[in-house]
């Protein structure tokens, strides 16, 4: 591990991709958290469907070279898809398996479309990012140092915030939102209320990946977009998720925001790309064992 | 010096108070009852005997040692044992296994013995294996050594988890409710069961239980809680009659 | 009635080993080298039905552990010319320890968050620890270690069969002590952990110590089989040990039942024979790791014990019809069991 001369004058640029990737993280993390919330089930292939969907988005806008909005939305409509294909076909089935059988499902469906990704499209291929904006930017008077934030990361945070926003206002306001906050706390009761929970529960998924696609999709030109980096993208939901201790979305955000940030400072100091690798580890840990004690009744295991 | 000291044990669980400045003594041979209504705090106070809950103030001494740090497992080493209100057997063992495991934690072997098979591991199965099947004839249990604890009528697993707790040879029993699901044929059986083991093992015994006729017959000396205190304290003779007792339960027979 | 069992199980053990003996003989050296591939991943299966099958606690890290294993024997057997059979003691020593470090923390945790905490590490080998520029003396850099065909007691193991009877020997030792465990108060201690850990301590069992020895054992497993991996392989480079790894082990070892040692055995004759056998078929090796999933998500839904232990299950059933035996002998395997949460 090479230490770089520290590079001061740089901070601001990086927090900026910090904030962006920060940005990224929450929706995929939304998504999660409600997936769990809703379903009872830690979805370990919330990566893959985010991967799978941003790479229809590649087919379609990088590929066959239609407006790269277009392949957005064939990236919502296939992870929504997809989502509710995995809830209905294999999670639904196993309704009263205990939770970690619908998890270990999950992997298995991490698995398939992790191979069948990387088979259509090659797993270390490089591929050209989805650039929904241009990559161009602005200079930001006052800021010490030469601060340019390119259009598609203000594009990134304005949309992850913006949709941090949709999701709570959806949750709040909503008829289907309401519902879901009430299969998330008590499936038996909400089903007695007159819920129809297994419909609930098929938009939860349907909306969870439809964020995830999102997620996926502005995160291409933050990291290597490969299929293997994309999927794994389910760990640094996840630690965000677990900041937010499963349940509050607010602090899932803030702690996606704070992991993006984590994960970028370090390379400004080293130049070692996975320095950045030893704060998600170090937040996992400590979140694991410092909010998830045993006994944690905030937690719903279904 | 009693077996079990309780003194001014207070439990607190976020704003609930579940015990308060609890004091008791329990000597050695005694068959001693805890009695309350319901949410009186008698689990709460087992959970701390037993380490599994920590006292937010006061002492608790086992044996003349002040057991109040030490982890569950240590103190059921120094001879506290218990069984549990809501049937703690582990359900996909035989019976035998279940009997077996008390042994098992005392043993001296350890991993390599296991996994090589040397001598002394298969002299400590059978060791632990006879000792099992000496409790089940014990507690007229024989016969049932190869089925799966999951598989047996409430009142024959009830048995089967004060059999594995005695096979710890304990010094002190907690007995959880142990009357709880069993009829009246089963429960006049444990009534006659109790002072015989304390015959022939020499176990003191700390019972909690709802059927105030079997604590009534069985007990030398009986603690009535209620909202986490100690409301009387006396033999069966005494608290019968106590007015606060009889208050406390309102309704409810006392014998 | 037990009798038939234990018997018919001796039967399918002596049949194993013969044939794992003779039909190799009958191969060519490329086979032979698979088959002592398959032989010491077996033992890495085996780590992982310790952990999981035994003790109930999923684990997507085990090759990870088999890394530490493997780099260790690597950078001290090639890099600095240690003995290997040195080299291979502190290997697995070295594995151990880790696998007490992770499971410090795992101690507190439910088995779904356990599994993310697995996940954690796993990626945190394979994007830090592991990568160049971290800890290159341990993980080679950008240079994979090389690492020679030791000598056993004198005799050479550079020939393929020689070194696979060598790691069939290796897997037969341990399958042997994992199964005495399992049979003794090891395996009842750690089955009744499962059951209720708060009863467990009640008499007298100290459920940290057994869980911290439980996950030494099998990590210190894992590092066996990464170390004779390197020695098999004779080179070391982290993308082998990667998390995607770790999870298709995992998965397998799921599929054919997480309770059972001979799923170990299966479960590693998958692994290896898999792919290979795509080989031999239109569709491409690359293909394998989607057919595990598939298989797996269905497995789930009808035999969620894994496919072994269904298999013996079946078998049992079908002598208790002709012989009137009704007792249940092995501790019953379901992935229900495995996936106890402890909330």
């Amino acid at each position: 591990m090479t230490l770089a001369s520290a590079n001061f004058g740089l901070l601001p640029s990086y927090t900026v991709i910090g904030l962006v990737l920060g940005g990224t993280f929450a929706l995929a993390a939304i998504g999660l958290v409600l997936i769990y919330r809703v379903s009872g089930v830690l979805h370990f292939g919330h990566g893959a469907v985010a991967m799978f969907s941003t790479f229809i988005a590649y087919t379609v806008s990088v590929e066959w070279g239609l407006p790269s909005i277009l392949g957005l939305f064939a990236a919502i409509l296939f992870g929504a898809g997809l989502g509710y294909a995995i809830e209905r076909f294999t999670i639904r089935p196993l309704r009263d398996r205990p939770a970690l059988t619908k998890v270990v499902v999950t992997i298995g469906w991490l698995l398939v479309l992790q191979t069948l990704a990387g088979a259509i499209w090659h797993n270390t291929a490089y591929h050209r990012p989805v650039q929904l904006v241009s990559r161009s930017g602005f200079l930001v008077p006052l800021v010490p140092g030469h601060l340019i934030i390119g259009y598609d990361q203000l594009t990134t945070m304005i949309v992850a915030v913006a949709l941090a926003l949709g999701t709570a206002a959806l949750l709040r306001y909503t008829t289907l939102g309401i519902s879901m906050r009430a299969v998330a706390d008590d499936p038996e009761s909400a089903r007695l209320w007159g819920v129809n929970v297994d419909r609930v529960t098929a938009a939860s998924w349907m909306v969870g990946s439809a964020m995830a696609a999102i997620a996926g999709v502005l995160i291409t030109p933050l990291i290597s977009f490969t299929t293997f980096a994309l999927t794994l993208i389910v760990i640094d939901a996840f630690t965000a998720a677990l900041i937010g201790r499963l349940s509050s979305l607010p602090l899932t955000v803030v702690g996606a925001v704070f992991l993006g940030l984590a994960q970028t400072y370090p390379r400004a100091f080293v130049s070692n790309a996975g320095s950045g690798e030893v704060a998600t580890f170090a937040l996992v840990i400590v979140t694991l064992l410092v909010l998830f004690r045993p006994g944690s009744s905030r937690v719903r295991v279904a | 010096m009693s077996l079990l000291e309780v003194d001014g044990v207070s439990v607190r669980f976020g704003g609930v108070r579940a015990l308060t400045n609890v004091t008791f003594h329990v000597n050695r041979g005694e068959i001693f009852g805890l009695v309350g209504p319901n949410g009186a705090g008698k689990t709460t106070l087992f959970n701390a005997v037993t380490g599994v809950v920590r006292p937010t103030s006061g002492r608790i001494s086992f044996d003349d040692h002040e057991i109040g740090h030490l982890k569950p497992h240590r103190r059921a080493r120094l001879g506290i044992g218990r069984t549990f209100q809501n049937l703690q057997l582990f359900g996909a063992m035989t019976v035998l296994e279940n009997l077996m495991l008390p042994v098992d934690a005392f043993a001296r072997r350890g991993l390599l013995s296991d996994a090589f098979r040397l001598p002394m591991a298969s002299f400590e199965e059978k060791r632990a294996s006879e000792r099992a099947r000496a409790m089940l004839h014990f507690l007229k249990l024989d016969g049932i050594e190869g089925l799966r604890a999951n598989d047996l009528p409430v009142g024959m697993q009830r048995r089967v988890e004060l059999a594995r707790a005695l096979c710890l040879r304990p010094k002190l029993l907690l007995l959880d409710e142990p009357a709880s699901g069993l009829d009246a044929r089963e429960t006049a059986e444990l009534a006659e069961a109790l002072p015989q083991i304390r015959e022939r093992f020499g176990t003191t015994m700390l019972l909690v239980d709802h059927d105030m006729a079997l604590v009534m017959r069985v007990c030398d000396h009986i603690t009535v809680l209620d909202f986490g205190e100690v409301i009387c304290s006396g033999p069966p003779s005494v608290v019968q009659a106590d007015e606060r007792v009889i208050r406390a339960y309102l309704g409810e027979e006392v014998a | 009635m037990n009798d038939t069992t234990a018997t018919l199980r001796r039967g399918t053990v002596v049949v194993a080993l013969v044939l794992a003996v003779v039909v190799p003989l009958l191969l060519s050296d490329y086979y032979q080298f698979e088959a002592s591939e398959i032989a010491v991943l077996a033992i890495l299966a085996l780590s992982l039905v310790l952990i999981t099958g035994f003790v109930g606690q999923i684990s997507f890290c085990q090759y990870s552990f088999a890394a530490i294993g493997a780099f260790t024997v690597g950078s001290l057997s090639g890099g600095h010319h240690w003995s290997y059979w040195l080299a291979l003691v502190v290997a697995v020593a070295f594995s151990a320890v880790v696998g007490i470090l992770v499971g410090i923390p795992a101690l507190r945790l439910s088995g779904l968050f356990l599994a993310i905490l697995t996940v954690a590490v796993a990626l945190f080998f394979d994007r830090f620890l592991l990568a160049p520029g971290t800890w290159d003396s341990f993980s080679g850099g950008l240079e994979p270690w090389r690492i020679g065909r030791p000598s056993f007691f004198g005799i050479k193991l550079d020939g393929p069969y020689a070194f696979y009877l060598f790691t069939l020997g290796a897997f037969a030792v341990v399958a042997w002590l994992v199964w005495n465990l399992r049979i003794g108060k090891t395996g009842r201690v750690l089955r009744a952990i499962r059951g209720s850990e708060i009863a467990a301590s009640m008499i007298g069992i100290d459920v940290t110590l057994w869980k911290l020895a439980a996950f030494g054992l099998s990590a210190g497993l894992a590092g066996l089989a990464g170390g004779l991996l390197a020695a098999d392989i004779g080179a070391v480079s982290p993308p082998s040990f990667d998390f995607l790894h770790s999870v298709t082990i995992a998965a397998i070892v799921t599929v054919m039942g997480v309770e059972s040692i001979g799923s170990a055995a299966v479960g590693a004759l998958a692994l290896i024979g898999g792919p290979e056998l795509l080989t031999h078929t239109p569709i491409s090796p690359d293909y394998f790791q989607l057919i595990v999933g598939v298989v797996l998500i269905v497995q789930l839904v009808f035999a969620p014990q894994g496919v072994v232990a269904k298999t013996a299950e079946d078998v049992k059933k079908l002598i208790a019809k002709r012989g009137g035996d009704h007792t249940s002998l092995s501790p019953n395997a379901t992935t229900q069991q495995m996936t106890k949460v402890h909330t």
